[in-house]
């Protein structure tokens, strides 16, 4: 891929006029000028970087960090008080679906409107119309008014238009989880798409498994300053860092959060029959987990969970004592959580295993042990050279030689 | 080259202070005359939303009654129907007599004032409510916010052609041959159209910032009403200032206008025409520069 650059901005500082009151009245502008109290918030200060042609580029931060003043001023809707934005490509930046469509008119006549705004050309329109109906699965709803239609149909079809704008720089504001699930498969299917294609993409989001799987750089915005820049896997991680509550920092890198009534000690893992903890097994070897856990006081029908992780940030598994039924009363005191799987098709590689305590609605936290044990998987039987688990596949090709 | 979704080139904020050459004009250019033909150039780049916006009012607004259409003719025909009783039953006054013409008739009289008055004033209200309430699409979505207003005119002049059809047969069947005036007419509506452009984006911007200017139009709106020659005619008026007003305002001086090539049947005098060429470009050159200056701080306003 060729690296140009598609999107640039440079030294952008954008602040707002927060009013005490908001003041729209022309008595209020020729009474008194003083009563115009405001203050100056900075939600953007000297924010530099370039978006590179053909990349996947994420934007992460808290709320109100200044991601959506910096989304704002890069699609140009609003001016920043210093510096510029310099877009190079066809840009179209989805900060809302569907803005701009009227409920009286039908969802024929919407798409046309919508995709005009959205600065397509009448014949541009007329080309993409079918391709749009069809990514809506909309076929038999287009005529009618779109106050008829359901939030889901209704949100389907705006997408459907923005994503047939045909940009080549696409700016994306938290929308991937629209429709149900087999649509935002389609949409899913839709950026890989794009990306293969190699047109550029800025990803501004809360949901770091997104970031961490399709963005090639990240920026980190806290407070309207970039506080990080690079490596989307190590911004997330340092973002969660700082993100988790009381924490507690190991000598490993082991990061735990949680309330603490429970604590998982440590975490043993056995290969085999093997009475001797290891950190390596081999592929569809048998493995024991034992979870030693020390309860302050008594906790009530706790949730013991674990989940396994590969270096790349894809959970390969989180299975928890709730999904199997099994439930105590109450646990109180010393002990320890046996989990025994007779065969894990892991393979080969270094994956990281975090365990959870959790309360019965998983919602409350007692104890979450991040990096609880680091292990290897080494060579064995499948071996396979892509992938992170082997469903032992048996091949066979039939046919004329 | 750096493009928008609009196909333009694109540099929000300033470089070094050069001007910003964002494509919609919302830039800062300082002289009237070079933003105003940006606007008409960008009016003419972005026809096809112009066009679906415009075909949005005219599809939208009478939605949801079952007369439809029929409400835009009912309006003037009711103000019409007031005004003659309280003009010839009441004060017992005689209609203007058109001068070639010879038509005596309160009723088309009135009508061919205030069917190009109601354009104006209703583009002009309808333009203020039309950018308030784009707001939910500036602030989610770049593009070139005076084809809110441009929309609401197109809209606004295809209803005038309607209206004018009905005005029209009236008129012919009163025996006043106005079949010939139409060109004219047509081309002194384009210049009220330009005149009622400039008005609608000043005072549509200003609403953005202070939503008395919504109120305040419909006060003005009808003072202006009053001042206009609409329900007499100006050579009745004693007083010197309310005459010169009534024949030389801004709207005084389009009604008459149009009074002399419907109602008359005669060529406006050349002074006047004048006067409607350079009021019609020069408020829309105005206009533009005052809705070009402030529309790139809408999204931050609303």
């Amino acid at each position: 891929m060729a690296h140009g650059i598609a999107l640039q901005v440079e030294h952008l500082t954008k602040s707002f006029r927060l009013h005490s009151e908001k003041n729209n009245s022309l008595k209020q502008l020729i009474a008194g000028k003083k009563r115009n109290k405001y203050e100056d918030f900075v939600a953007l200060k000297d924010v530099t970087f370039d978006v590179l042609e053909g990349e996947v580029f994420g934007v992460i931060g808290q709320n109100g960090s200044g991601k959506s003043t910096l989304l704002k001023c890069m699609a140009g809707i609003l001016q920043p008080n210093e510096g510029f934005v310099k877009v190079t490509k066809r840009m179209s930046a989805l900060l809302e679906l569907g803005a701009g469509f009227h409920p009286e008119l039908s969802g024929r006549d919407n798409v046309f409107l919508n995709a005009a705004i959205l600065g397509m050309t009448r014949r541009d329109i007329a080309s993409h119309f079918d391709d749009i109906v069809e990514f809506s699965g909309l076929e038999s709803f287009i005529d009618s008014p779109v106050k008829t239609y359901s939030t889901g149909m209704y949100v389907r079809l705006a997408f459907a238009v923005a994503i047939n704008v045909d940009p080549q720089l696409l700016i994306i504001d938290e929308i991937l989880a629209v429709g149900d699930v087999t649509f935002q498969q389609k949409c899913m299917e839709k950026f890989v798409d794009f990306r293969n294609e190699g047109r550029t993409i800025v990803l501004v989001t809360h949901a770091m498994n997104s970031v961490k799987d399709m963005c090639d750089r990240a920026i980190w915005l806290k407070h309207g300053v970039i506080t990080g820049e690079g490596d989307p896997a190590e911004l997330v991680e340092a973002y969660t860092e700082q993100m988790l509550g009381d924490r507690t920092r190991g000598a490993d890198g082991i990061v735990r959060r949680g309330s603490g009534e429970i604590e998982i000690e440590r975490v043993e893992m056995f290969a085999g029959t093997s009475e001797i903890a290891v950190k390596r097994f081999r592929t569809s070897e048998s493995v024991r987990l034992r979870l030693h856990y020390k309860a302050n006081k008594p906790v009530p029908k706790p949730i013991f969970g674990f989940s396994i992780e590969s270096l790349g940030g894809a959970t390969v598994t989180s299975p928890c004592t709730r999904d199997v039924g099994l439930l105590p009363d109450r646990i109180a005191g010393s002990g320890y959580v046996d989990v025994v799987m007779d065969m894990v098709p892991l393979l080969p590689g270094t994956y990281d295993l975090h365990t959870t305590v959790t309360d019965f609605n998983r919602q409350h936290e007692y104890d979450v042990l991040h990096l609880a044990l680091r292990f290897d998987v080494m060579t064995g039987k499948p071996y396979e050279t892509g992938g992170l688990i082997s469903f032992a596949p048996r091949w066979s090709i039939e046919g004329g030689q | 080259m750096s493009w928008s979704a609009h196909g333009e080139l694109i540099e929000v904020g300033e470089r070094h202070s050069t001007p910003p050459g964002r494509g919609c004009g919302c830039g800062r250019q300082s002289r009237p005359y070079t933003v105003a033909r940006m606007s008409l150039r960008s009016a003419m780049a972005h026809r096809n939303l112009l066009y679906l916006l415009s075909l949005k009012e005219l599809r939208t607004r009478y939605k949801k009654s079952v007369l439809g259409w029929a409400w835009s003719l009912f309006n003037p025909l009711s103000q019409m129907l007031i005004f003659t009783v309280i003009f010839i039953y009441v004060f017992k006054a005689s209609p203007p007599i058109g001068d070639p013409g010879g038509l005596k008739n309160f009723p088309l009289y009135f009508l061919s004032g205030l069917l190009p008055f109601n354009f104006f004033s209703v583009s002009v209200g309808v333009s203020i409510g039309a950018v308030q309430g784009g707001a939910g699409l500036i602030k989610k979505v770049q593009f070139p916010h005076e084809h809110l207003v441009f929309s609401v005119i197109v809209a606004q002049f295809v209803t005038l052609m309607i209206e004018m059809i009905i005005l029209t047969a009236a008129m012919l069947i009163a025996g006043n041959q106005v079949l010939p005036w139409l060109p004219l007419f047509f081309i002194v509506m384009v210049f009220l159209g330009l005149f009622s452009t400039g008005v609608a984006l000043m005072l549509s911007a200003a609403n953005v910032f202070y939503h008395d200017v919504n109120y305040l139009w419909g006060i003005l709106s009808q003072i202006l009403f009053y001042a206009t020659p609409i329900i007499y005619a100006p050579a009745t008026i004693e007083l010197g200032v309310l005459k010169l007003l009534a024949n030389y305002g801004p709207t005084g001086s389009f009604i008459t206008a149009s009074h002399n090539i419907l109602y008359d049947l005669r060529v406006p005098g050349i002074g006047r025409l004048a006067q409607l060429v350079i009021l019609g470009v020069g408020t829309f050159a105005l206009g533009s520069w005052v809705f070009n200056r402030l529309s790139p701080r809408f999204a931050e306003e609303m």
